[in-house]
C-alpha cells in the first residue's frame, strides 16, 4: 500500500472569472523508501500540491491520505496534530531558531509535543549525529553554514520519526557542493531510514538523485520518469567509458 | 593535444622511460576505464616532441626500442609546458545528435516536437541518476580524477536539460502565437474610382 496517496487533487483561488486553477484533479501515490522529485516551471502547481500533501492547506477537491490516515475532512487541531506526527518539513530557508542551539532546534517538534527537554534533546542530538553534525552541538545557526543548518533542518524533520518528508527546494539557498550533500542525505532518508521524501526542485542536478520525476505544468502532471532501476552495472560501466570520448 | 602536453607535463616531474609514460598517463586520468591510450600514439607523439626539439632522449642503448629509451624535457620544452599552463583552453564543440533530431521533428510528419523533447529530458536524466549513484560511492582519496570528470559530465548534462527547457518554452510560445488567426487581407486590384 502507498505510503501516500493523492487523488483528484485540486486547488482553486478565488472565484468567478477571476478563478485560478492551481491544480487540476492531481493523483499521486508515493510509497516508503521512495524519493520523489516535482518538477515544473513557475506556477505549475508545485508548491501547492506540496502544501496540500503536506496538510498546510486544504484541497478545494481531492483527498490525501498519509500512512492510510485521511487529511482531508479532519478539523484544525487533528490536522495540525497528524502533522506533527507523521511529516517532517524542510524549507528552502532552513527556518531554524535564532536563539535555540543546533541541539534544541532538531528536537523543537519534541518539545512542542510535550516531551520532556532531556528526552527531547537527546533524540535531537541523536539525529544531529546521524546528519553528520555531531560537534555542533552547541552551535547556533548564526554560526553554522547554509548546508550545515539545513542539515539541522533535517534532522529535525526526522526527530518525531514521520513517516514522510515533505522538502520544498531544500538546496535553493546553497552552493553546489552543499546541495549535492543534502541531496545525498535525502537519498539516505529514504534508502537507510526508509521515508517516503517528496521533494519540489528546479535544479536538475538534484531531481536526478530521486527515483522518480513527476513534472507538473499548468496545474497538472504531464510526464513522469522513472530513474532507479534504469541502469545496471553493465549500462553504468559503459556511460563511465563514454566519459573519455 | 591532451596526451601531448601530458606527456610534457609528466616529463617535467622526471625524466622516464617511453613504456612508463603510457601507465602514468593512465593514472593521472584516473585509470584506463576512463582513457586507454594506445602505446603507438605514446610513441609517435614522442617521436614529434623531439623532432620538435622540445624532448630528447638521453644516452641509452641506442639499439633498444622506444619503449626502453629514457626520455626528458629540453629548455624549450619546459617554455612550451609553461604557456599551456598560463593559457586557456577553448571549449570543444562537439556535433550533436539530438540537434539534428530536434530539427527533423519540426519538419517531419507524425513527429511531435514535445515528445522527442520528452524522450531526451527522460534518457538525459536517467543518465544523470545513474552517474550520481556512481558518484556518490567513489572515494575522494582515491578516485578524484574520476569525481572531477563525473561533476564534469554531470554539470554538461544539467546544461543541456535546462537547454530543453528553453527550446520547449520557446515551441509553446511559437504556438502561441500561430493560433492567432490573421486578419483576411483584401484581395484583387482596388477598384477604380471614376
Amino acid at each position: 500500500m502507498s505510503l501516500v496517496k493523492a487523488e483528484n487533487l485540486t486547488k482553486i483561488y478565488g472565484s468567478g472569472e477571476a478563478a485560478v486553477t492551481a491544480l487540476d484533479h492531481v493523483r499521486l501515490s508515493v510509497d516508503a523508501g521512495e524519493f520523489v522529485a516535482i518538477m515544473g516551471p513557475s506556477g505549475c502547481g508545485k508548491s501547492t500540491l506540496l502544501h496540500l500533501l503536506g496538510g498546510l492547506d486544504r484541497p478545494t477537491e481531492g483527498s490525501v491520505a498519509i500512512d492510510g490516515e485521511e487529511l482531508t475532512g479532519l478539523p484544525d487541531t487533528a490536522l495540525a496534530e497528524l502533522r506533527r506526527r507523521k511529516i517532517g518539513f524542510v524549507f528552502q530557508f532552513y527556518n531554524l531558531i535564532p536563539v535555540l542551539n543546533a541541539t534544541e532546534n532538531a528536537a523543537l517538534p519534541l518539545l512542542l509535543d510535550g516531551v520532556h527537554a532531556s528526552a527531547a534533546n537527546g533524540r535531537g542530538a541523536e539525529w544531529l549525529s546521524k546528519v553528520g553534525l555531531p560537534d555542533r552541538a552547541k552551535h547556533r545557526p548564526s554560526q553554522l553554514s547554509g548546508g550545515q543548518q539545513q542539515r539541522v533542518a533535517i534532522a529535525r524533520a526526522l526527530v518525531a520519526a514521520p513517516s514522510l518528508v515533505l522538502a520544498d527546494e531544500p538546496t535553493g539557498n546553497l552552493d553546489t557542493h552543499s546541495s549535492d550533500e543534502i541531496a545525498a542525505l535525502l537519498r539516505r532518508v529514504a534508502d537507510e531510514w526508509g521515508r517516503a521524501v517528496i521533494m519540489v526542485t528546479h535544479d536538475p542536478r538534484i531531481a536526478a538523485y530521486a527515483d522518480r520525476i513527476v513534472f507538473l505544468k499548468d496545474g497538472t502532471i504531464v510526464d513522469e520518469t522513472k530513474l532507479k532501476g534504469a541502469g545496471d552495472a553493465q549500462a553504468l560501466k559503459a556511460r563511465v567509458e563514454r566519459l573519455a570520448r | 593535444m591532451s596526451v601531448r602536453n601530458a606527456i610534457l607535463g609528466l616529463l617535467s616531474q622526471k625524466p622516464q622511460h617511453g613504456y612508463r609514460l603510457r601507465s602514468a598517463f593512465e593514472s593521472l586520468v584516473g585509470g584506463k576505464e576512463i582513457w586507454d591510450v594506445k602505446p603507438a600514439q605514446i610513441y609517435t607523439t614522442l617521436a614529434r616532441l623531439e623532432e620538435s626539439g622540445l624532448v630528447r632522449q638521453d644516452c641509452v642503448d641506442q639499439d633498444a626500442g622506444p619503449e626502453k629509451r629514457v626520455y626528458s624535457l629540453t629548455p624549450e620544452g619546459r617554455k612550451e609546458l609553461a604557456s599551456w599552463f598560463a593559457a586557456g583552453v577553448e571549449e570543444e564543440r562537439q556535433r550533436d545528435e539530438f540537434f539534428v533530431k530536434l530539427m527533423l521533428s519540426m519538419r517531419a510528419e507524425g513527429v511531435d516536437p514535445a515528445t522527442v523533447i520528452q524522450a531526451q529530458r527522460g534518457t538525459l536524466y536517467r543518465e544523470m541518476h545513474d552517474l550520481t549513484s556512481r558518484r556518490t560511492k567513489a572515494d575522494p582519496k582515491r578516485e578524484l580524477a574520476t569525481i572531477f570528470l563525473l561533476d564534469k559530465t554531470l554539470m554538461h548534462i544539467e546544461a543541456d536539460l535546462r537547454w530543453l527547457d528553453m527550446v520547449e518554452a520557446r515551441l509553446d510560445d511559437m504556438d502561441r502565437q500561430t493560433s492567432i488567426t490573421p486578419a483576411a487581407r483584401p484581395r484583387g486590384r482596388p477598384r477604380k474610382s471614376s
